[in-house]
């Protein structure tokens, strides 16, 4: 643990260390926690991303993903296969053209699976709106989780928009109604 | 024109003399126009003849002449006054071809632009040849002379609806499938015809009249800010330095006559 693991600001932040201070693991060899929180604490830690760059956001996700903002920190690692993914980042300019094949490589993720619509055009045709061969918006075509505004977004921009995801799936339960 | 230019525009007049048209030559590279019936003979005697050895097709694309010469504003006096707020002329597609405006500039509507490139003279042309009919514009294909022309000739069918003959594969190569209409017209819609929804009933994208309104950006001013109220300031300062310099030549005069 240490410093690659850093103290989260809160306390239901990661079920292995409830307080800062005192780590069950640690002290008895043990914890426990329910199982909605296990499981939320598996999801955030290992979020692997399709790799569904468009366009120039493309390249600011390559940039989050590269060594200065390294995104393999937070379990996020670019998966070439919607089999393996988790989640969906939408970098870039969702064409007409475009929206069929989007769809089924969303429809080929297992669940559970979120989006993440990244810079303008995905959110909503951005500088595109009123052009004739762009679709007005991702979440036209799929559901959306996080909008990450910007055109486009930056590296941390982005990288907060994943940890906003992260917080989103904490929230949620899946034993527990 | 330079001797050079002069020289080279001579080149093109003395062989193919009154079927081709010789225009202006910007930035070394010389423009000439070709008659449609011409076009085949006169591109193949530019890439075989010796004189002029245009081995390489860099760039064939169209052009939509309708509404040429027309803006939606008066831009003339936009960087004193600002844009008028309303759209005056008559913008694109708001007319069709046989009633447009200025009927005697552009003959025809659709016109395609070749560039050639000649490795031997280290030379670059540009030629121009209008196709006929504006409503089925027809050019013969360039596929025989250089193959390069094949994706330029495929992508300026799909943007623009003019028809290369003799072109073994005419398909559309960068709209949708099933696209209707050619979107690099200038009476095509920009927000086009149809828009894409995912269908949860149906499981599939689906395709449906486009539901927002064009819009015509029209630019916007910010009037009465700092920059027009520059006149009164410079007044105000000139006034303050008018006084100042009075009180100092009554002041120099009282000296005088002290001293």
């Amino acid at each position: 643990m240490g410093m690659n693991n850093p103290v989260p600001l809160d306390s239901v932040d990661d079920i292995l260390r409830p307080n800062a201070d005192a780590n069950p693991l640690l002290d008895r060899g043990m914890a426990i926690t329910s199982l909605d929180a296990l499981l939320n604490w598996a999801r955030t830690g290992s979020m692997w991303p399709m790799t569904f760059g468009l366009a120039c956001c493309a390249v600011e996700m390559m940039q989050a993903g590269a060594s200065r903002y390294d995104l393999d920190r937070f379990g996020v690692i670019f998966r070439p296969s919607p089999r393996q993914s988790d989640v969906m980042i939408v970098a870039g300019t969702l064409t007409n053209k475009m929206a069929p094949a989007f769809r089924k490589v969303y429809d080929q993720m297992p669940n559970p699976k979120w989006v993440i619509s990244m810079g303008s055009c995905a959110n909503g045709g951005g500088y595109y709106h009123y052009a004739y061969s762009v679709t007005r918006g991702c979440d036209r075509v799929v559901p959306v989780d996080v909008y990450v505004p910007g055109c486009p977004p930056t590296a941390e921009a982005l990288i907060y928009g994943i940890l906003q995801l992260q917080a989103k799936i904490r929230r949620e339960t899946t034993i527990a109604r | 024109m330079s001797d050079t230019a002069k020289a080279i525009a001579e080149l093109f007049t003395g062989r193919f003399g009154d079927r081709v048209r010789v225009g202006a030559s910007l930035k070394g590279i010389q423009t000439i126009e070709v008659d449609v019936d011409a076009w085949l003979e006169v591109c193949r005697a530019l890439r075989d003849e010796e004189d002029f050895c245009y081995e390489q097709l860099t760039d064939l694309c169209g052009i939509d002449y309708l509404s040429y010469g027309q803006s939606e504003w008066d831009t003339t006096g936009a960087s004193t006054d600002g844009f008028s707020r309303a759209v005056e002329g008559l913008g694109p597609g708001r007319f069709d071809w046989a009633d447009r405006p200025e009927a005697e500039v552009v003959k025809q509507r659709f016109g395609i632009v070749v560039h050639l490139l000649s490795f031997k003279h280290n030379r670059r042309l540009r030629v121009r040849c209008f196709a006929p009919d504006e409503g089925m514009p027809i050019v013969p294909s360039l596929i025989e002379i250089w193959s390069s022309a094949n994706w330029y000739e495929r992508e300026t069918f799909d943007l623009f609806g003019v028809v290369f003959e003799g072109h073994p594969d005419l398909r559309r190569i960068l709209t949708d499938y099933g696209f209707t209409g050619h979107p690099f017209r200038k009476d095509f819609p920009l927000i086009g015809n149809v828009a894409v929804r995912y269908d949860s009933q149906k499981k599939r994208v689906v395709y449906e009249p486009v539901e927002i309104e064009p819009r015509v950006g029209v630019p916007r001013v910010l009037r009465n800010d700092s920059r027009y109220n520059t006149d009164e300031f410079d007044q105000a300062a000139d006034a303050a330095a008018e006084e100042v310099a009075a009180k100092n030549t009554v002041a120099g005069e009282q000296e005088n006559q002290d001293g």
